[in-house]
């Protein structure tokens, strides 16, 4: 691992080159890239003394040689076995300062290049990128501001429901690689987005999504992270939320050697909604934490959060949500619930809700499991000629499937389902 | 067909079948009585290998195999099936997939042609009618939700599905009022046939009105302490099992 001076130099000559290709980016871009940059020289990546990584160790990522991978290399990623045939609109982002849009988005939801729309539309960006992900204390994040190359802007005309997905697909890496998307969801319209990491080899994926919601406005995101067992996978979702929005939030993690994912809303306006879900599902010495955070700064919203996770073999699986409840936020009704199923005696998960609560008329709920396969059940299911180890993936499915009941999209549920069937119930007999 | 011999076994080391003996031979219906606590449960158990109990001492011979050292699939696989007492609750997974999974194994293991969905979807509408249980049960989660009746019905589907040589039901009328039992006695007595055998559980002589045994037998503390035909059932049903627990403990008292 190269010495804090040598590391500290290499950051900055990556810099250097964001900063080249980010030439003719407006002011106000430059000026956060800028304090990103220094935001995470000082703080640098986080050790497990810092509380929010605790559980997570993210040495490996301090090793700055992983900035080092070539700039450029081969194509694009071109299988996106997810997208159901006809459904059109596909952003595919590889290598950095590649990203193409093929087909046409739905009606009423442009999919345009984050590095265009610097360079030609810039106003409508100044309020919402690298302003809704926050990135004073937090290092990956500001690590992202600083660094990325390009990204995606999905942004949906007013008053628009669109009525199919938009799809992102991440391929893969080499080095780090710091995707970009923001969703921006003007008043009373309605846009889903599917975003999916699926990388071959040794890399890190740092990768930051910003989500405006507009009054009235519906976001429903979802997130599969499922790169490589050899990769480093870290990841911010930041939603803010006006009067009346929606966002549901959906992460699924399969992937990564290592995920940090980081989910949360801002409740700015009264009357929101929002829902953070998601499953993960890791083997062999797989590590992954999610840690969520809804801010409710506004009375009579909702928040829902159901988390699963299914952890065989070393696996370890980190939990952590919280939930503010500010001062004003009367009337503000709060579900969290995290449950765990744990495959292996030597599997192991840390979960912990954090609740902060300063209104007094308000409910909030959290509850956590950790539990193993029900052997009444495999019982059943062997009595009747199904095999051991077909019973316990029928079981291990059965769990995580039910995380998936919060997914209202039919092809979208389908097609995690069918991710999860591959991953559980392979026919064994 | 069956050949249970001084089965000795237990949970936790505590003793609860004391040396056991039946014979079912193949096309029968043998009943088992017993009051509470006898051993009747342990012994569907026992024979459906179900974990956590422990056999001591005896053997269980079926089809000329050794029983005991089957594991739980591989004995329905071979046709033993169990009607549980207390049918399990599944959340997540169809009826139609766990028993097209279920039918498929034991037919593979036959060396029968895997059925195709369409095939399943035909067969299980055909055994479910005659029980009187919608379809839509097909969909439904593995008895989540189910009425006690549903639950016991279905266990009736499940036994009518895979067709099993040997059935062994456990206390399958307890808790049913008499319409269900009736259609549940009616699902068993359609799969009566020279070539299958039942091992039919319970409390209560009630079943054995619509269920008619060949055989009786009376369990009582870990032991088959009298066997004889229909006509035992009756006895027990005006005597009760005191009468049989007095007589089993002069018995013991005498050393017998």
């Amino acid at each position: 691992m190269p010495a804090a001076t040598e590391r500290r130099s290499l950051y900055l000559e990556r810099f250097t080159d964001a900063l080249r290709r980010a030439d003719g980016e407006p002011g106000w871009m430059r000026r956060r890239r800028e304090r990103a940059m220094e935001r995470f020289l000082t703080l640098g990546v986080p050790t497990r003394r810092d509380e929010e990584y605790k559980y997570t160790n993210l040495t490996a990522l301090r090793d700055a040689r992983l900035l080092l991978g070539p700039a450029r290399s081969g194509g694009l990623p071109i299988d996106a076995p997810h997208i159901p045939a006809g459904q059109r609109a596909v952003v595919f982002a590889g290598e950095p300062g590649q990203v193409t849009v093929r087909g046409e988005p739905p009606r009423g939801v442009r999919v345009r290049r984050l590095s265009k729309v610097l360079r030609t539309d810039p106003p409508g960006l100044e309020t919402h990128l690298a302003a809704t992900a926050q990135f004073k204390d937090h290092p990956l994040c500001a690590l992202n501001t600083a660094l990325f190359a390009d990204g995606v802007v999905i942004e949906s005309e007013p008053g628009v429901i669109a009525e199919e997905p938009v799809h992102v697909s991440f391929g893969d890496g080499l080095g780090a690689r710091h995707p970009r998307v923001l969703i921006l969801a003007r008043r009373n319209s309605s846009v889903r987005v599917v975003e999916r990491h699926s990388g071959a080899g040794a890399f890190w994926r740092n990768a930051v999504t910003e989500i405006v919601a507009e009054p009235n406005a519906r976001v429903d995101h979802f997130r599969a992270q499922l790169d490589s067992l050899d990769a480093y996978h870290t990841g911010v979702v930041q939603a803010s939320q006006e009067r009346d929005s929606y966002v549901s939030s959906f992460s699924l993690s399969f992937g990564a050697a290592l995920a940090r994912n980081d989910i949360g809303t801002r409740l700015v306006g009264s009357g929101c909604e929002c829902s953070l879900d998601g499953l993960f599902a890791v083997r062999g010495s797989q590590h992954v934490d999610h840690h969520t955070a809804i801010d409710h700064a506004m009375p009579h919203c909702n928040s829902h959060q159901l988390y699963k996770g299914v952890l065989d073999d070393r696996a370890r699986g980190v939990f952590n949500g919280k939930i503010f409840v500010r001062r004003d936020a009367q009337k503000t009704d709060a579900v969290q619930s995290n449950k765990n199923l744990l495959l292996s005696d030597e599997a192991e998960v840390n979960t912990k809700p954090q609740l902060e609560i300063d209104a007094n008329d308000v409910r909030c709920t959290h509850g956590a499991t950790i539990g193993q396969l029900d052997a009444t059940a495999a019982f059943y299911l062997r009595s009747r000629g199904i095999s051991a180890a077909h019973a316990r993936n029928i079981l291990t499915y059965a769990f995580a499937a039910d995380a998936l009941e919060r997914i209202r999209d039919a092809s979208l549920k389908e097609h995690f389902e069918s991710v999860l069937l591959s991953r559980f119930a392979r026919e064994e007999h | 067909m069956l050949h249970v011999r001084n089965l000795h076994a237990g949970v936790d080391g505590q003793e609860i079948l004391r040396g056991v003996n039946l014979d079912v031979e193949l096309g029968s219906v043998h009943a088992i009585m017993g009051p509470n606590g006898s051993g009747k449960s342990t012994l569907a158990s026992v024979l459906a290998g179900r974990d956590g109990y422990e056999v001591t001492a005896g053997s269980v011979t079926y089809a000329t195999q050794d029983l005991l050292e089957m594991d739980p699939e591989i004995r329905a696989r071979n046709g033993i099936f169990l009607a549980f007492q207390y049918p399990v609750e599944i959340p997540g997974v169809t009826m139609m997939y766990f028993m097209r999974e279920a039918v498929n194994a034991v037919y593979r293991h036959r060396g029968q042609e895997e059925l195709s969905a369409g095939d399943f979807l035909r067969l299980a509408r055909a055994k479910i009618g005659p029980l009187g249980i919608s379809p839509d049960m097909l969909k439904r989660a593995v008895n989540a939700g189910f009425s006690g009746g549903e639950k016991k019905r279905s266990e009736i589907f499940q036994m009518s599905m895979l067709e099993p040589t040997l059935s062994i039901l456990d206390e399958t009328d307890s808790g049913l009022d008499i319409d269900a039992l009736k259609v549940v006695s009616r699902g068993v007595n359609s799969l009566r046939s020279p070539a299958r055998s039942f091992l039919v559980i319970t409390h209560y002589q009630r079943l054995l009105n619509y269920i008619v045994p060949d055989h009786v037998h009376v369990l009582s503390q870990g032991r088959i302490v009298r066997s004889g035909d229909r006509s035992l059932a009756l006895e027990l049903e005006k005597h009760g099992y005191g009468w049989i627990e007095e007589r089993a403990a002069e018995r013991v008292a005498l050393g017998a």
